[in-house]
Formats: C-alpha cells, structure tokens, sequence
C-alpha cells in the first residue's frame, strides 16, 4: 500500500459574501501518495485553485472546516508560525502565471536564495549561492550564473516559469502543488515543462497535486485523476479507468467537449449553460443536473453520494447509471421510426 | 573575413553592455529631456548647499541680536539686504530662515513619510477587521481642525523648537500619504508573488517590508517630494499668521510677516521680497523635481 502523504477529509472553504458564506470547496474527500500525481480536474470557477489555497492555508477570511491530513497532522487553521514552517519547506507551490509570481523588483537568485533562507538559516551565503545555480541547472535554465543577477523582466515566459519551479522545489518539498503551471505557457514549453515536474517528483519522491482544465496535460501526468464540478468531487479514478470509462455525466461531457482531429464535426460539443455562481448554486440535489435537462429528474439522487463503484473508482450521484447524450437518444428515436 | 569576425565580436560585447536601465539613470534621463526640472534640481542642490554652509559661519544669536542704531537701513555695503525694524540684518536672517524653513519641512516630509508608510502598508496588508479599525483612527486624525490645534499648541508649549514644531506638523499631516500606499498596499497583495512568497513561509512582517515595500517605493519617492513642497508653504503660512516661530527663530515666514505692516509693505521691499522670492522659487523647484520623479516612475508618461 502506498504511503499517504496528504488526505484531506470532508472539506469546506467558504467565502464570504456579504454576510453569508458560501462554500466553494463543498466536503471534498482525498488523498494523494507519495511519488504520485492527482490530477485536478474541472471547469473554471469549479473550485480547483480554491481547493488548492486551501491547502497552502493562503485563504484570507474564509471559513475553513474538516481536517486536511498532511503526514497525519491537521493543518487547518494551525498558526501562522507553525503553517510558515511547513510551506516552502515540506509543501511547494507552483503558480498559473509566471509573469506575476515573481517580485519584479528582486533578482532571480535572491528569490530562490529566500526560500533556502527561510528553511535553513544556518547556510553561508556562498553556499547558498551554490545551491540556487544548483537548483538553476537543475530546472534547466542555461548560463545559470548570469540568470542568478537578472531580474523577472529579463527573462521569457517559459524561463520564468521555471524559477518559479525552481523556487517551490528549493527545500525539495514532499507535497508540490501544481496550479495550472502551463496554461499561460505555448505547447512546447508546456511539455518541457511538464517533463521537469514529472522528473523532479520522481527525484523526490514527493506527491504532486496537479491543477488543470487540460484532459491532455492529465493522460499525460497523472496517475489519478479527481474531477471536480461546482466544488464538489463528482468522480475518482485512476487515470485509465477514468480515460476507459468514465462514468460521471460531467466527466462524459468534459470528454466529449474535447474537439477530434480524427472525426469530422461540424459543431463542437459544448456542456449546456454554464457553472453557476457560488451564490445561485444548488445546494440540494445533483449540481450537474441543471445542465443536462434531458435527464429526467427522477434519475438524481435527492442527497448525492461518491458511490464506490469498484475497488478506487468513485461516482457521485446516481444519474451517471442513465446518461447519456441528446443526439445519441435523437439518433435512437430515428432509428425507432425507421 | 576577419573584418566580419571582430564586428561579429563587437555585437557580442554590445550585447552583453545592454542591460535594463536602473532607477538612477531613468530619474537621469527623464531630467535632462525635462529642462526646467534640471534647472530646478540643481538651484535646489545649490540653495541647500548654499543656506546650509553659510549658516555653519552665521551666528543666529548674532543676527537676531536688535540694534537700534541700524533701524530699516535699505540695501547698502554693510547690509547686503538692508535690515529690520530691529535693526536686524535682512539677508542674515533669510539665510537663516531658509535653513530653518527647509529643515522643519525636511523633517515633516521624512516623519510624516515613515509614520504614513509603515501605517499605510499594515494597513493595507492585513485588511479586513484590522484595516478597518486603523482607518477610523485616520479618520479621526483627518477631522481635526488642523489651525486651530495649532494654535493651541503654540499658546501652551513654553519653548518652541524646530522639533516641537515638526512634530505638531507630522502628527496631522501623516494621513494623506498614509492613505496613498494603503491602497496601493490593497492592491500589490493580491498579486501572485505575494502568495509565492508566503508558500515560502516568508512571515507576514518579511512579506510587507520585503517585497510589498520596494514595489511602491516608487509612489513614496514621488509624493513625498511633492509633500516637501507644501509643507515648506505650509510652514511660511503658520509662520506668516504668527502661529509658528518667534522673532528670534527666523524662518521664511517670520520675514514675510514683516509685510504685514503697510509702510514695510510699501516703502520697504527689501524685508519680505527676498523671502517670498525664496518661498515661491523653493516651492515651484521641488514640485518641479518632483513631477519629473512622478514621469520617470511610470513608463507611459515618460519622456526620456
């Protein structure tokens, strides 16, 4: 059995608005292993990065409830001081968008030297030194030294990207949190990219919780995927099963969004409507159900459960047992005619 | 051939020259493109030298010393500016007054502008149940009648100094820029290098003074500058109303006070002239410096 590095138990994160809070990460259930990547998967504004804030505890005003589990010690809402002494040490961040997750104001080698700074105040200068090219070559920035004195602004998307990996990595962490770490990035970059995190976790044994819209990124990275839909879990599974068979109708939809070179389509499919706001969300029944009202409502679960289908295989609701596609029923209807 | 090669070198070197220009030499650009702020950068580095080192030789006590027999003596050999109704020498006491003048403004901008900032970055950084309460503390800084304490002041603290005075200056003066970087603060901590860093486990307090501070050091340069100038008019006008230095402590206002009687208004120039000359050029001179800081801060407005 493999070792369990983070498992996050029944949680909440509510945002205020007004003076109502809302849930936006609504009783989610995981846990990532070690040497192990869980991707995170779902639309914008489902609750991905937010699930991911909380985690790192970079929430300001918001309500946090249940326990995230990191090698067995809770660390919702411990203090600051003792939070600060995990982050950058035992928990790295990679950030979406590199042209703003790096202090335009401080060369690259202090922002990298900060995070060694921080973790090990017994480290020379010299040395320290040493390690940021270290980590510098390691991320493959080439002409490490000189790239050590320039500032953000000098360097290209793609190089930043990596310093902002190189940062997160520093202390070699065994939790690295993936936001998106390529969707501001071109697709050759993003391989590289991806490529780098993928060796890194293997060099560290460390567990990656990667964050991303994007299926392709998933069957390429993970080795379990999470989908997630207006903050809640819908479906678990391994990568395989989940690509092979995908139960849960927004997953299904999410498959089916993805455009095929092979096929000629005229239309692309699209999921109908939209995600709704954290305010108008449903908070009974099946959240997806508003967007395939072809379903009848009787399929729903009035309390929608994760259903443990096979041995790591979960499914929310029970709708997924009687879905299926609009133009799959008009074609059978066609069928029945003629 | 080898022609080509030593120009193909020559493009190498240029490139490695090429680095992004720092502050110093924006600030230096944009000034010499902005004439008049170079003109008025160095008539302030000269005045400043100028009052500052003469004042080192002049005696204050001497100059303020009243001698009847020299009673409003106009410009000559032995006065350059002629002399008071003290018989006080008029181009001593503006000296003097200058440097008095410039150092309470001084001292006003760089208390004003470590109270504000500090406040200000707090603020702005903790937000929520914190920016609120340290806002209505502001607020009620901001409603009170600034002359009027003032003049209060004056009435009860026996011995009056460049120092008390500034700090009765600084104590309602600090909310403008204080209010400034809080916004300004509001806005820098939601940016993503914010939250990096505290993925880094950089405390709260490295996280303000670290990285938040630098990155709006650009606002406080320019609005303390331009704080410098006003607060150098809002001295001569205490001053002037009679709320701010005795006679003793000349100080451009005291000298512009002068006016206030109708024969020196009229008849003797050589009093208050120098002085308001000195208040207007010092004043149009700092703004000046500091509009040109304010483009060279911002790249659309830059003209270097």
């Amino acid at each position: 059995m493999a070792e369990k590095l983070l498992e996050i138990k029944n949680l909440n994160t509510s945002f205020r608005i007004r003076d109502d809070y809302y849930a936006a990460v609504d009783d989610v259930s995981l846990t990532v292993n070690k040497n192990e990547v869980l991707a995170i998967v779902g639309e914008s504004g489902c609750g991905k990065s937010a699930l991911a804030f909380s985690i790192m505890g970079l929430h300001n005003r918001t309500k946090m409830e249940g326990e995230i589990l990191f090698k067995g010690e809770n660390i919702v809402n411990i203090s600051p001081s003792k939070l600060n002494k995990l982050r950058g040490k035992s928990m790295g961040m990679i950030f979406q968008d590199p042209l703003t997750a790096l202090n335009p104001l401080m060369i690259i080698g202090d922002q990298i030297g900060e995070a060694l700074l921080l973790h090990n105040k017994e480290l020379s200068k010299t040395k320290r030194k040493e390690k940021v090219i270290d980590l510098l070559n390691k991320v493959g920035i080439p002409r490490a030294e000189h790239v050590y004195e320039q500032f953000p602004h000098e360097l290209s998307g793609g190089m930043r990207q990596r310093v902002v990996i190189a940062t997160a990595i520093a202390n070699e962490p065994e939790l690295l949190i993936a936001d998106e770490p390529t969707t501001a990035l071109d697709v050759t970059i993003q391989s590289q990219i991806l490529d780098l995190i993928k060796d890194l976790k293997e060099d560290m044994n460390s567990g990656v919780v990667l964050i991303t819209h994007d299926l392709g990124v998933v069957a390429e990275m993970a080795d379990r995927v999470a989908v997630m839909y207006a903050g809640q879990l819908v479906e678990i599974a391994d990568v395989h099963t989940l690509f092979e068979e995908p139960l849960h109708p927004y997953t299904k939809s999410l498959f089916n969004s993805v455009p095929n070179a092979n096929e000629e389509q005229e239309k692309l499919h699209v999921i109908q409507g939209i995600v709704p706001s954290l305010q108008n969300l449903p908070r009974t029944g099946c959240r997806f159900a508003a967007r395939i009202p072809w379903i009848d409502a009787s399929q729903h679960e009035e309390h929608p459960e994760l259903h443990e289908v096979k041995p790591g295989h979960f499914v929310r609701c029970s709708c997924y047992k009687h879905f299926h596609f609009p133009e799959e029923s008009k074609e059978e209807q066609h069928h029945g005619i003629s | 051939m080898a022609a080509n090669s030593a120009s193909v070198e020559n493009v190498d070197v240029k490139k490695k020259e090429i680095k992004s220009p720092s502050g110093l030499s924006v600030i230096g650009r944009e000034l010499i493109k902005d004439k008049i702020a170079l003109i008025s950068l160095i008539f302030l580095i000269l005045v400043v030298a100028f009052v500052y080192g003469i004042s080192f030789v002049l005696d204050q006590e001497e100059i303020v010393k009243v001698d009847l027999f020299s009673i409003y003596e106009p410009p000559g050999e032995e006065f350059i500016l002629g002399t008071d109704y003290g018989g006080r020498d008029v181009f001593g006491q503006l000296i003097i007054g200058t440097r008095n003048s410039l150092s309470i403004a001084f001292l006003v901008t760089i208390m004003t502008g470590l109270i504000g900032v500090v406040y200000g970055l707090l603020s702005g950084y903790f937000g929520g149940h914190v920016d609120n309460i340290m806002m209505r503390i502001l607020d009620f800084f901001l409603i009170l009648p600034f002359t009027m304490i003032v003049i209060a002041f004056v009435a009860i603290v026996p011995k009056y100094s460049i120092w008390t005075f500034s700090l009765i200056m600084t104590a309602f003066l600090w909310m403008g820029i204080a209010r400034l970087i809080r916004s300004k603060a509001l806005q820098e901590k939601e940016l993503d290098y914010i939250h990096a860093a505290k993925t880094l486990g950089t405390s709260n307090l490295k996280i303000v003074f670290k990285h938040i501070l630098p990155n709006v050091s650009s606002l406080i340069i320019v609005t303390m500058t331009l704080n410098l100038a006003s607060n150098i008019g809002l001295e001569s006008g205490l001053s002037f109303l009679g709320f701010g230095f005795p006679e003793s402590t000349p100080s451009l206002g005291t000298l512009l006070s002068y006016a206030r009687n109708p024969q020196t208004l009229e008849f003797r120039w050589w009093i208050w002239v120098p002085a308001s000359l000195m208040i207007l050029f010092l004043m149009l001179a700092v703004n000046n410096v500091g509009v040109a800081l304010r483009r060279a801060s911002d790249a659309r407005q830059r003209r270097g």
